[in-house]
């Protein structure tokens, strides 16, 4: 049995190419990690990851759970389309193997098995095979439909905005919409002339039969098999150079990050899986308020991955961004997306030399002396009522504190981190932490979530535990060191800010707290899902003007919920979202303070 | 002599007929808002550096708006970009944006 036919020319080239240029690629990429990394992959081979890594290809790449979540319409649609064409490979391998036995087929062999073995050609037809390959078939094709139906109306599929793609992708989405029917035509007229095939393909090619004439078909027969081929080979050859490179990508990534390797503050290697496991989707685009709010476009995390990706990134598109990290929580892929476009601002933007920030060395205003210090931070001394409320808790549950920088300091160096500039930013980190280190301190408490993801993330502040002041609070209340007043007709409603939410995890402690002085209400969007107060010091592009509108839309939900007053955790969303609304806005300690 | 708490200015005449503009012409195209800065120097009443040493915001825009260049690389370099200047700019001028543009188009001057 010979496999090979003229028209199967174009496949054999196109997947020629994608299976070269995916190889080439991960090669590259493999070898330029950093040691580290290529460490900890051969640490973590042997190990149990690697299971559960096969179990998440598994649940991600082929049944796309986490989009089930978005929306399940689009969740199946993406299902079909991954897990139904891989059980259309497996399945047609096995069938192959059924008829032909253990030999060698070349990979045309299986992909255009109707064409070389149609049903009147073998001994011993198996009617099983016909029947699931068409269901499969069918499987794959209502998904087409859908992404068909997407394009037109996306909304039916929970998604307000679908990304823009350039021309490379549309040749490949196009390509691809045309593989399978063109796989059904040619199967259908096939079967129509040859025999075989079941409830799909069989009545199709009885349908076609019926209307064109079998004379037609003989002549449609060798064409047909061409288009579907040539389909083929367009979408395999633009593959590793579109979007759908993460089909692959995905897998590779999920491994490496089962052996913990991660993207870090400057940009390595590894970042080109996480770049090319992005299919595109825009399920990031919807939770943008930068596109809600605005009206901006063009800079989502879609479009962001898709310039670097291209080396087409400027400053404006990676520099318009919150990180407020709602995209980086519903990414169906969990890249991580807040610091690839850090470590991008930072490749542009890192420069410091030796004489910068030397007047840093030594500098201490600290006041007091305790085991228990209080970092303000700098927008907290914008927020004197967040400090004095502070120094009365303190007072009120007899605590011994020590003041980093009541009468000013050193900013923590996270703002600079986030501008890019991280080698500069390790200037400050290195300042305060010799400023800790010298007075003693075992408890290190902040007002601001800004400074308290720093401290938590690149300070190496051993013995010293680091709060937040929401979660000191608690501490104090839980045992018995505050006294306070709970008034139960006290209705407040909770601002999660993002550094401290879904930066750090701190979602239960501040509702606590404010529990025990009134009740607390929930806004529409909230904990995980909280939006950003929109004067994150992430974004350096957008104007005043787009901060208040953001605030304002941010106020507006906070207002709904008809709570008497707005409670924050975080000195920057106060003051971004005092000026949204003629509601009050207070800080967590000062609720706290003026209930004791 | 009385000490009355401040000190004269030494005498400094800037010619903006002298002094090139290009430079100055660019940073404000590329950041129109800055010309609704109206010099009050709150940005310079919060800053953090400005608290620490003698950098000073206002003084260095207010010499690069008139041509002046020299040296406000090497200020813009001790901001921290902390962004209280922004909170606190009555103008809501994106003051942030300002250093990162100064430190981009001034290097070197």
């Amino acid at each position: 049995m010979v496999f090979y036919a003229d028209f199967c020319l174009p496949f054999i080239a196109g997947a020629a190419v994608m299976f070269a240029a995916v190889v080439i690629k991960y090669t590259v990429w493999l070898v330029q990690l950093p040691a580290a990394d290529k460490r900890l992959i051969l640490k973590g081979l042997p190990t149990r990851r690697t299971l559960d890594a096969v179990v998440e290809t598994v649940r991600e790449s082929l049944l796309h759970r986490r989009i089930f979540r978005v929306n399940p319409v689009l969740g199946y649609m993406h299902m079909s389309l991954a897990f139904g064409w891989f059980l259309l490979i497996v399945t047609g391998w096995i069938e192959t193997m059924a008829y032909v036995g253990l030999h060698w087929v070349p990979l045309q062999g299986h992909v255009f098995f109707k064409y070389f073995m149609p049903a009147n050609g073998i001994a011993d037809h198996k009617p099983w095979f016909d029947f699931v390959m068409d269901l499969l078939l069918l499987f794959v094709l209502s998904g087409v439909a859908l992404a068909w139906f997407k394009r037109m109306r996306s909304r039916a599929l929970g998604m307000r905005r679908t990304t823009r793609h350039i021309i490379f992708d549309r040749v490949a989405l196009t390509s691809l919409w045309f593989v399978f029917p063109a796989r059904l035509a040619a199967e259908s007229i096939t079967c129509a002339l040859w025999g075989g095939g079941s409830f799909l393909t069989a009545g199709t090619g009885s349908l076609l039969s019926g209307v064109f004439g079998r004379a037609a078909l003989e002549a449609a027969y060798q064409p047909v098999w061409w288009f579907y081929s040539c389909a083929l080979g367009v979408f395999f050859a633009a593959m590793p150079f579109s979007r759908y490179m993460h089909i692959f990508t995905e897998v590779p990534l999920i491994f490496l990050r089962a052996y913990r390797v991660r993207p870090e503050s400057a940009a390595k290697s590894y970042d080109n899986f996480e770049i090319q496991a992005c299919s595109r989707c825009g399920i990031c685009i919807d939770p943008c308020q930068l596109q809600s709010s605005l009206g901006i476009d063009e800079v989502q995390s879609v479009y962001f991955l898709r310039d670097r990706r291209y080396r087409m990134l400027q400053h404006k598109v990676a520099d318009n961004c919150l990180m407020c990290g709602r995209c980086e929580q519903v990414c169906p892929v969990g890249i991580n997306l807040n610091t690839l476009r850090l470590n991008a601002r930072s490749s542009s933007r890192d420069r410091c030399d030796e004489s910068r920030y030397a007047y840093l060395s030594g500098i201490d205003r600290s006041s007091g002396e305790g085991r228990t210090g209080y970092f303000a931070g700098c927008m907290t001394r914008l927020t004197p009522r967040t400090m004095e409320s502070m120094a009365r808790i303190f007072d009120a549950a007899g605590e011994q504190v020590w003041w980093a920088d009541r009468e000013g300091g050193v900013c923590c160096g996270r703002p600079l981190k986030l501008s890019g500039e991280v080698e500069a930013a390790r200037r400050m980190v290195e300042s305060n932490s010799e400023l800790f280190r010298r007075h003693g301190i075992t408890t290190l408490v902040t007002s601001c979530p800004i400074c308290l993801r720093e401290f938590r993330e690149t300070y190496r502040l051993d013995g010293v535990e680091i709060l937040h002041h929401s979660e000191y609070i608690l501490r104090l209340i839980r045992a018995g060191r505050l006294h306070l007043r709970r008034d139960a007709g006290a209705l407040y409603t909770y601002h999660d800010p993002c550094e401290l939410g879904r930066g750090c995890g701190i979602y239960d402690e501040p509702r606590a707290v404010i529990e025990s002085v009134g009740r607390l209400v929930e806004p529409a969007h909230t904990r995980e899902n909280a939006l950003c107060c929109g004067s994150s010091l992430a974004n350096t592009v957008i104007d005043d003007p787009c901060q208040l509108t953001i605030a304002r839309d941010v106020a507006r939900e906070l207002e709904a919920t008809a709570a008497g007053s707005v409670v924050t955790a975080c000195p920057q969303c106060k003051k971004a979202l005092s000026r949204g609304t003629t509601c009050q806005v207070a800080d967590l300690s000062e609720i706290v303070a003026a209930s004791l | 002599m009385t000490d009355f708490g401040y000190t004269v200015s030494k005498p400094r005449r800037i010619d903006i007929d002298r002094n090139d503009m290009t430079l100055c012409d660019g940073i404000l195209s590329s950041m129109p808002e800055l010309q609704t800065c109206i010099g009050c120097g709150t940005c310079t009443a919060v800053c953090t550096a400005g608290n620490l040493t003698d950098f000073n915001f206002r003084r260095v825009h207010t010499l690069v708006r008139r041509g002046e260049y020299r040296g406000a690389y090497e200020a813009m370099n001790k901001c921290m970009l902390c962004g209280k200047c922004r909170l606190a700019c009555p103008r809501g001028i994106n003051t942030r944006a300002v250093v990162l543009l100064l430190k981009e188009r001034l290097k070197g001057m």
